[in-house]
């Protein structure tokens, strides 16, 4: 399987996947490495001293999950690109993925991507949390991606491409993104009030024309409420932005 | 571009003035929305954003969305798709939230 399509057999990740207690606790490494070939920089640059010596060079790496402490140093030194770190404590509900990119353009931090499993096909929508590219990198970079939880271990790559159209930004005045907004709606802030006050999306000189329909539009998507049952913010005068002075003294304006 | 005919409206259009917009002058129509001798002129974009810096042109045209916020006389978050042009108007294009002097 391994050899025709180059994707692992679900066997091989098995193998692969410390125990869900280690998974929970933090970052780890997870080596993708399944075929005997002659190479060590893993090995060599684990400072952790977690990768098993390799005593024939072409030994396939075996990580003790318990002393690695999932710094990521052997992610870019991998030339398969075959590492990744992956780390359950990220929050509740989601997972941090880091993976060794070698495309170009390089993802935007704070942008939205889809998430893609080993085959390549698109599992989830990721935040990009960081493009670590450094010297010590060595032009290999490393993305982090925030995904779901339940995703930690299938998300191993990424498409640029807005499947879920998560870069659209929903109002315009404070330039925050439907990615956002739904990121938020995940977390639990289930009114416009309440999205409106920890985003600022509708606080900007517009005061909500443009983007409160359309956030009410995806509360209701995500609680299945129809668009009607979902409230208003409250909108409070001045109606129109005026100066300060008009309130104070009048003004000429029309 | 300019609408010259329309089903509805009739235009009464005031006489030609000169106005400037970046330092660059223009002509537009005395009493039009400024926002509106703007766009015959072929200018789309009116300012830039706070955070990205993304450009911002004329969009609900009602004053309602302050997307064309620009700086008119030296005074910025003038809604220009409502301001009235005068004779001798300096409009700028604003960037970010823009500064009271």
């Amino acid at each position: 399987m391994l050899e025709r399509t180059g994707v692992p057999t679900k066997e091989n990740i098995e193998s692969v996947t410390p125990l869900k207690e280690r998974l929970s606790k933090g970052p780890v490494a997870i080596i993708e490495c399944f075929q005997e070939i002659p190479c060590n920089p893993c090995y060599t640059s684990c400072k952790k001293g977690a990768i098993k010596e390799l005593i024939d060079i072409n030994d396939r790496p075996i990580l003790d999950p318990e002393k690695c402490n999932g710094c990521g140093v052997c992610i870019s030194n991998c030339p398969g690109l075959a590492i990744f770190v992956v780390d359950e404590s990220y929050s509740e509900t989601e997972a941090l993925v880091k993976i060794p990119y070698e495309f170009v353009p390089l993802p935007k931090e704070g942008s939205f991507v889809t998430g893609l499993d080993r085959e390549g096909k698109p599992v989830c929508r990721a935040k990009v949390e960081k493009v670590l590219n450094t010297k010590a990198q060595d032009r290999t970079p490393v993305v982090s991606l925030i995904v779901p939880k339940e995703f930690s271990m299938t998300v191993r790559f990424l498409s640029l491409n807005d499947h879920y159209s998560d870069n659209t930004i929903v109002c315009r005045c404070e330039e925050i993104t439907l990615g956002e907004i739904r990121e938020y709606i995940r977390r639990g802030y289930q009114s416009l009030e309440e999205i409106k006050r920890i985003s600022r999306a509708g606080m900007g000189p517009c005061q909500g024309r443009t983007c409160s329909q359309l956030i009410m539009q995806e509360l209701a998507a995500a609680t299945g409420k129809r668009l009607s049952e979902i409230k208003m913010s409250a909108f409070r005068p001045p109606a129109v932005p005026i100066k300060l002075g008009q309130l104070l003294g009048g003004d000429d304006h029309e | 571009m300019r609408i010259e005919q329309h089903p509805i409206i009739t235009f009464n259009k005031g006489r030609k003035v000169q106005f400037t917009f970046d330092g660059k002058v223009y002509e537009g129509y005395e009493g039009e929305p400024i926002a509106a001798a703007l766009h015959d002129a072929g200018i789309r974009v009116l300012g830039h954003t706070h955070k990205l810096g993304r450009p911002r042109g004329f969009y609900c045209a009602i004053g309602n969305c302050s997307s064309c916020l620009m700086v008119v006389n030296g005074k910025p978050n003038v809604r220009v798709c409502v301001e009235k042009l005068k004779e001798g108007m300096a409009v700028e294009t604003q960037i970010g939230r823009g500064d009271i002097k």
